[in-house]
């Protein structure tokens, strides 16, 4: 019932790479901001 | 001069008022009345829960900003409306002196959030029960003085049994209930006390990540990746045990009873459970011109406001009816009465409902979060401030449309703090517009973990918070 999925060794370090995670973060405020404008029909 | 009500001071409430007070407080009347006379921002009572932030930090008041805004603010319950034509008003009581009062509407948005029905599932709850909430903000700091007492039981050496999840076999907000367990697992580790507590993830999802949305679904490197296989690495990476397709149906002293889809019947013990309850709508009394009981023509059995849906669908045939859901959430009987946030009623469930052998019905009710009461609280203000200026409504957002962010943080280090990240768009499936399985726009749509979801936790507090206090340039805050 419970596989054994898990996070690899690379993943965790992305995860946790700060300068990586700093991109991460202005391509999720660009998503969002991106989706809200989209979605927004008023 | 037009005189618009606004019940409930929440997400939704508190943005329509904030959208009513700037564009029509000068020259008509704005009232909101509220049982509590402080905004509470509910997404990090989470942190409160464990102890990691004070319970001032989540809320300020009201009154300040309604003065600025150009709105009135009347501290108090509101318990009958009276929706009928010539005579239209709502009726609540005054926190403190116990005194009646009246206000007279020409439009009414009614967004008092959801009752919180312990009393669905015997045993639960932290009043007249066993099992602690963060729902509320009394009950996080329960829930988190029950936890700091836990972990000093282990700290003597004692093994313990927590267990998160829903409590109800309709709960929603199964997002809630996931950041709390992943904060008290980063808590334990940090601790130095995670060997000595078994954490049991249980809960009324078809599949694990569900969330009540059907799972998120986006695409990388070309592969389709769904909120499933993430959450489960989520979990086996935390050594968190699961359980889903369970619905909680009573508990007792240390024990959770429980059945599954096969119908099979458990139980669970635990020294520490958080399960979310059933929502259900206000029991607010309605009541027609002459006296009668007009709850039918304005709310569904669970007292959740009727609004611009189609209802009645059947599962099959509403998750391929976008048009179903709602776009304007006004009253179909009464054109004045508009309803925002957890307030309206859905059409019906978002994940796939299942009825067991036993004929119970195990399915997650749809959340509707933070970010959809808030589009919800200003579209209503808008077109409110419409039909008083133009006469007909402009704006409409259906869920079928809006994009919904979730980060459920995993402590809250900036630099070794951890979140899952999830948007979805749109929140419910449109099978029409985005024609693969999932009926999502499969490229907004994110889900990802990593230090910088708690950089955006962070960020979105403080963002909110100087949102909602309308703080110059609040407008451009997206909902
Ligand atoms: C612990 C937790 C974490 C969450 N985290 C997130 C998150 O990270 N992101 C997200 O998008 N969503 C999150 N949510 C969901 C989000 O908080 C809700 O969707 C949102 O609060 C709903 O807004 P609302 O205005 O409908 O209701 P509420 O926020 O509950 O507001 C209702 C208001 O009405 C008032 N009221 C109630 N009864 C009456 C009455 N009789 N008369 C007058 N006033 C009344 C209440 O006091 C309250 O102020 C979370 C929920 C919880 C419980």
């Amino acid at each position: 019932m419970q596989p054994s999925q898990e996070f690899s060794k690379a993943e965790k370090f992305w995860m946790n790479f700060k300068l990586y995670q700093l991109w991460r973060f202005v391509v999720l405020n660009l998503k969002i901001l991106a989706a809200v404008y989209q979605s927004k029909r008023s | 001069m037009a005189k618009v009500v606004v019940i409930g001071a929440g997400f939704a409430g508190h943005t329509a008022a904030l959208y009513l007070g700037s564009r029509l407080g000068k020259k008509h009347e704005i009232t909101v009345i509220s049982n509590r006379d402080v905004f509470g921002y509910v997404p990090s009572w989470v942190w409160v829960g464990i102890g990691h932030m004070k319970p001032e930090q989540t809320i300020f008041k009201l009154k300040p900003v309604y003065d600025k805004m150009h709105v009135k603010f009347v501290h108090a319950a509101a318990k009958e409306i009276h929706p009928d034509e010539g005579d239209q008003y709502v009726l609540g009581e005054e926190v403190g002196s116990g005194k009646e009062v009246r206000l007279d509407y020409d439009y009414l948005v009614v967004a008092p959030g959801p009752l919180l029905n312990f009393a669905g599932t015997p045993g639960l709850g932290p009043e007249n029960g066993f099992t602690h909430s963060i729902c509320s903000l009394p009950h996080a700091i329960k829930a988190r003085d029950a936890y700091l007492a836990l972990c000093e039981r282990m700290k003597k050496g004692e093994q313990v049994k927590i267990v998160i999840g829903t409590g109800h076999p309709g709960a929603t907000c199964q997002g809630a209930a996931f950041e709390y367990i992943v904060n008290i697992h980063k808590d334990l580790v940090k601790k130095g006390l995670r060997d000595k507590a078994d954490i049991l993830w249980l809960s009324n999802e078809p599949a694990v990540g569900d969330f009540g949305v059907n799972g998120v679904q986006i695409k990388r490197n070309g592969h389709v990746m769904r909120s499933e296989e993430f959450l489960t690495s989520v979990f086996n990476d935390h050594g968190i045990r699961y359980q889903v397709q369970s619905g909680v149906t009573k508990i007792e002293e240390g024990k959770i009873h429980w059945q599954n889809y096969e119908g099979e019947e458990g139980t669970t013990d635990f020294d520490f459970s958080m399960l979310i309850p059933q929502f259900k709508g206000q029991p607010f009394k309605y009541i027609g011109k002459d006296g009668e009981d007009i709850s039918a023509k304005m709310v569904n059995p669970a007292g959740f406001v009727l609004v611009d849906g189609k209802y009645g669908l059947p599962y099959p045939e509403l998750a391929q009816t976008p048009d179903a859901w709602p776009a304007r959430y006004q009253n179909p009987t009464y054109k004045n009465v508009f309803a925002a946030g957890i307030a309206f009623a859905p059409p019906g469930p978002i994940s796939k409902p299942f009825t067991n052998k036993n004929n119970l019905l195990i399915a997650p009710a749809p959340p509707r979060t933070g970010m959809v009461s808030g589009v919800i609280g200003r579209v209503v203000a808008l077109n409110i401030a419409d039909l008083i200026e133009k006469g007909e409504m402009t704006h409409s957002e259906p869920m079928t449309e809006m994009v919904a962010a979730c980060i459920a943080s995993m402590g809250d280090s900036l630099w070794d703090g951890n979140a899952v990240t999830i948007v979805m768009h749109p929140v419910v499936p449109d099978r029409k517009k985005f024609t693969n399985e999932f009926g999502r726009d499969l490229f907004t749509s994110h889900l990802e973990m990593g230090v910088s979801g708690a950089w955006m936790k962070f960020m979105l507090h403080h963002t909110f918070i100087w949102k909602f206090k309308a703080l110059p340039g609040w407008k451009i805050i997206p909902e």
